[in-house]
């Protein structure tokens, strides 16, 4: 669920009412949030505020009596909903939410696919844990650190740590769920992915308690004062924990810090130094049970186990040669025999060594993989190690991370999830089921198939519900929430659409329509005629064209056509996506005939006028308020000296438009043009000259 | 399908570089010196406190890395952002903001630091938000247009800007894209898929517009618009529905259309269907009919989309596709100086850096 954090509050909780049954399957956490009014508060409003915060106003009833002179009207609160994970920014987070939609979305359809094609229940063919475990490389790689560092030119002598990217959490978990579910090459080599894993993230296990990690980095600081280095019993604790967990490097890399293999020194400390040598020829020579070690790292990599065994063998004997060996009495140097022997029982296992060199218990548990029992298989012998590991080295606070291991090892799937969730997040859970599912069939049956008490959905779903919530809950993710509803079969779709319509529309219809209005209302004519064309929506077009002619009628001249051209050009010829702005476009045709004629052009343009004339008033869309104008605009028309232009029906039909609008002139809603008063009358004594030659020349 | 980038024998170079806040453009800011490479982002971050801003980022191209040199917040959302320089070389960044207001910001041409900066405030240019603003060559003079309908002609003046309103359709009409094509004209684009050809020595209307018949296909918006120098009588656009077409001045009865849904009868597809934000001519792409360079042939041109899609369209040939992402790409700038490297930003957040061999 959500996590809430404030800088002005403590929390606020939510019950999560887009998934409506988790109201019964969990308890519901209550957040205090403290906001320094004094009761009674009459109102409380939430909305969204910024990005992914609310916004909580309280409002105080004002008090009749003014006995308090402090007294606020309300007060208002910005609580910020996080995504669960401390240690990551909302950038972050969302940065990961972005690249986990394309591996997610690529596994949804390639399981679609495999279910369509097997038609069987499990698509689990034999390439399918190959697409599991590319899903979950994928994943992997978002959770890495951007800002990764550069390594610097010239390397320091005496840099035992080499420096890497800063570990999360999240890569961490997500690590060591990909270990024991998605990679099945790895299944035979377990102990030594979990070597690696922690001397990845061990400085991550605590951050009250020592850990190697930390002993190695507070030693590091001391090493630029140290004098004589062997001399520091720091050294050699240092030395016998990094080899109790397997950092051959840093151990051989320190070994060679020693003051025996100074130039000045080398003389008479050379039994000394043979021996600080010969410790680290073998430490470097040890041989592990693993497919590969990473380029420049130490160790000899056996693939098959007797081989391994045979190695293994040779290199204990070795040990105990060099630690029966005579040389030990000749070394003079007290800490260095001490240290030095003592690192060989690491080596050849004892017990009490190993649990003197580590702090924690889960470095206990390596070292036990390393040096007694590197053959290691099974969950059920690796819990009851972790048992006795942990009755040797208490903890006291419990880390998520380990948490997680625990479930993972004790072989349970809904603690698993159940720490996942807790301490990670929805968007670890919606993802890691991925994972989780292709670890067994039980698991997967358990997260797939159908739970009467979460409402007849998966657990798979519900998780995926819950994250779908979180990233509708941010303005900038809202958009890749579909993509994770839509992958859920019961409920999705609802879900879907009660986010679309929290979304301001609903309707791409609508949306045109609003726009479009909004446009026209904020004086932006052209636009709002595009929406409204765009959602053919006529009754607007048309009601608009009335306060559209008004304009005309005020502001058209010849000159003035030039501002209309852009509009009557973008509602183009076809009259039915135009309503009745249709008129605009003929009349600006015979507008421009009507030029070209009055320029003295030929009868050509005379004649296109006189059909454009007649169009117009045959034309039901042209408002009765033009018609006048038009006529008078026409007089030229009307009275050609060479030769009547219109015939006997088209000058009965504009004396007809003439004689209706004498009729309407009686009606009060009429709109007097804005002519000269003789107009009407020059118009009809045009049209009856006009008629009566008409009528001849038939 | 198109012709997926990767398939191509020599694919392009991509480097992702994410961001943590919502990328509004980016263009390549010109440089004085071929070892130094900025960018400048015009960004949104609505959980901050100043949540716009125009920053120049010095690019290295070895690590493919950006870090910020400097910042300027402007007094709302960029809507607009081009880049330029004046005659000495000096960078120029020109952007137009929602809220009306227009910015010129003057950058170091060694170290691209911020030097100068002229505005007009907001209410004076525009009514509402600037849709796009264009520098001409040379950076003397600015063109600003909006969705109410002015058409703007700002230049600096001493130490401030001047403008003067060219033209205004008081909304009849509305502008979403510019481009100079010489000292003397320019062209709008708009709704309805409109292209207005305008002449400062013919003041007071359009010199001339398209009249696209676009009754018989779906009418759209013009997103962007492009004029190559080179070729300043034909104009380039782009918008709804992945259309891409050409209007030749000398052959104004019909666009030419490059691309688009419903487009290719011929055979070839459309690079993509959704809104085409940006085009522009890619000076990297050499033609692939190089025997019949008529002038006019339309040069190749590089589009990006909502859908996704960065490709590379041309004239009676298949799109080629240089990038196909998850979510939208809302611009994207070729390099004057490189022509093979684009910078794009994507909607999630990130940066990506092409690099064509």
């Amino acid at each position: 669920m959500l996590a809430f954090s404030s800088a002005s509050a403590d929390g606020a909780s939510s019950t999560g009412e887009l998934v409506p049954f988790s109201s019964e399957a969990r308890a519901t956490a209550v957040f205090p949030l403290h906001h320094g009014l004094k009761p009674p508060i009459s109102r409380l409003s939430i909305s969204w505020a910024r990005g992914n915060s609310l916004r909580v106003s309280f409002f105080r009833k004002p008090s009749g009596d003014d006995s308090d002179g402090d007294e606020f009207g309300g007060k208002v609160l910005e609580v910020r909903l996080s995504g669960g994970d401390g240690d990551m920014s909302d950038a972050q987070f969302r940065r990961i939410a972005y690249g986990s939609v394309s591996p997610f979305a690529l596994l949804q359809s390639r399981r679609n696919s495999a279910v369509s094609l097997s038609k069987i229940s499990s698509p689990y063919h034999v390439e399918w844990w190959e697409y599991v475990m590319e899903y979950s490389k994928d994943i992997n790689s978002l959770l890495s650190d951007p800002k990764s560092l550069t390594s610097p030119a010239i390397e320091d002598p005496k840099a035992v740590l080499q420096k890497a990217e800063e570990p999360i959490c999240l890569k961490a978990a997500w690590d060591v769920m990909e270990i024991f579910y998605a990679d099945k090459q790895s299944q035979s080599w377990l102990p030594e992915r979990l070597v690696d894993w922690l001397a990845a993230y061990n400085g991550l296990l605590s951050s009250t308690q020592a850990t190697i990690h930390s002993q190695l980095i507070s030693f590091q600081k001391e090493l630029v004062t140290l004098q004589v280095i062997e001399d520091s019993p720091k050294y050699w604790e240092v030395l016998s924990a990094a080899l109790a967990v397997g950092w051959l490097d840093v151990v051989v890399k320190m070994l060679r810090l020693h003051g025996s293999y100074q130039l000045d020194q080398i003389g008479n400390r050379e039994t000394e130094n043979g021996l600080v040598e010969a410790v680290a020829v073998l430490i470097s020579k040890m041989p592990r049970l693993r497919p590969e070690l990473q380029a420049g790292t130490l160790g000899e990599c056996h693939r098959a186990k007797p081989d391994f065994i045979k190695a293994w063998e040779k290199w204990r004997a070795h040990i105990t040669k060099l630690d029966c060996s005579a040389y030990w009495v000749r070394c003079d140097h007290d800490q260095t025999r001490k240290g030095l022997r003592n690192m060989l029982q690491i080596m050849l296992g004892n017990t009490n060594s190993l649990c003197t060199a580590t702090c924690h218990w889960m470095e206990l548990y390596i070292a036990h993989f390393l040096y007694i029992r590197p053959f290691t298989v099974g969950l059920e012998s690796m819990y009851s190690l972790a048992r006795k590991c942990m009755q040797l080295k208490p903890m006291t606070i419990s880390h998520r991370l380990i948490q997680l291991l625990l479930g993972i090892i004790g072989d349970n799937t809904e603690v698993v999830l159940a720490e996942c969730s807790r301490a990670f997040g929805p968007w670890m859970v919606a993802h890691a089921i991925e994972l989780l599912a292709s670890g067994s069939d039980q698991a997967e049956t358990l997260l797939r198939e159908e739970h009467y008490n979460l409402g007849g959905i998966s657990i798979e779903e519900l998780h995926r519900l819950v994250y779908a919530q979180v990233l509708s809950s941010d303005a900038l993710t809202w958009q890749i929430a579909p993509i994770y509803l839509t992958s859920c079969i019961k409920q999705g779709m609802g879900l879907l659409e009660i986010l679309l319509s929290k979304q301001p529309v609903q309707d791409v219809q609508i949306l045109l329509k609003i726009a479009g209005v909004y446009h026209w209302k904020h004086g932006r004519k052209g636009s709002g005629v595009f929406w409204l064309q765009q959602a053919r929506d006529e009754v607007r077009l048309n009601r608009i064209a009335q306060q559209l002619f008004d304009f005309v009628g005020q502001s058209i001249s010849d000159e003035s056509f030039k501002q209309w051209e852009g509009l009557i050009e973008l509602l183009g010829s076809e009259s039915k996506t135009a309503g009745g702005l249709e008129f605009l476009h003929k009349y600006r045709d015979f507008k421009k005939s009507l030029k070209q004629v009055n320029d003295g052009k030929t009868t050509d343009a005379a004649q296109q006028a006189v059909e454009s004339l007649i169009s117009l008033m045959k034309n039901p869309s042209t408002p009765q308020q033009f018609w006048l104008p038009i006529l008078y605009d026409s007089l030229k028309l009307l009275s050609c000296q060479e030769r009547p232009l219109l015939n006997v029906s088209e000058t009965n039909l504009l004396l007809n438009k003439l004689q209706e609008l004498s009729m309407a002139k009686l009606r009060p809603d009429f709109i007097e043009a804005d002519l000269p008063p003789q107009a009407l009358g020059s118009v009809r004594l045009a049209l009856a000259t006009n008629l009566g030659r008409a009528i001849v020349e038939e | 399908m198109a012709v997926i980038g990767t398939a191509l024998p020599d694919p392009p170079r991509i480097h992702r570089i994410p961001q943590s806040k919502y990328v509004d453009a980016v263009r390549w800011l010109p440089q004085f010196s071929a070892f130094d490479r900025f960018v400048v982002l015009a960004l949104f971050d609505s959980s901050s406190d100043s949540p716009s801003s125009i920053e120049i980022h010095s690019l290295d191209t070895q690590a493919v890395t950006l870090s910020s040199q400097s910042t300027w917040a402007p007094p709302s959302r960029v809507s607009s952002l081009k880049t330029s320089q004046l005659p000495g070389r000096k960078p120029l960044i020109a952007a137009g903001t929602v809220s009306g207001s227009l910015h010129l910001l003057l950058a170091n041409s060694v170290d691209a630091s911020l030097e100068s900066e002229f505005s007009v405030s907001e209410e004076e240019l525009h009514v509402g938000r600037v849709s796009c603003v264009d520098v001409m060559e040379g950076g003397g003079e600015f063109v600003s247009v909006g969705e109410d309908g002015r058409v703007n002609l700002v230049s600096v003046a001493g130490s401030e800007l001047s403008f003067r309103r060219f033209f205004d359709s008081q909304g009849l009409v509305s502008y979403t894209s510019a481009k100079w094509a010489s000292p003397a004209e320019f062209v709008t684009g708009g709704y309805g898929f409109s292209l207005q050809w305008w002449d400062q020595r013919k003041p007071g209307g359009v010199a001339s517009q398209l009249k696209g018949n676009w009754a018989q296909r779906m009418s759209g918006i013009v997103q962007s618009i492009d004029i190559h120098p080179s070729r300043k009588h034909t104009c380039l656009a782009g918008g709804s529905l992945g259309t891409v077409f050409a209007w030749d001045l000398r052959w104004q009865q019909q666009p030419i259309i490059l691309s688009g849904i419903g487009v290719g009868e011929d055979g070839t597809h459309p690079a993509c269907e959704s809104e085409v934000w940006e085009v522009q001519y890619d000076r990297h792409t050499k033609s692939t009919n190089t025997g019949n360079i008529s002038s006019s042939r339309v040069l190749p041109a590089m589009i990006c989309s909502e859908d996704g899609i960065l490709a590379v369209v041309e004239q009676d040939a298949e799109p080629i596709e240089l990038l196909a992402e998850p979510c939208a790409i809302n611009s994207f700038d070729i390099d004057r100086e490189n022509p093979s490297d684009v910078i794009c930003s994507l909607e999630w957040e990130s940066i990506v850096l092409l690099t064509r061999p």
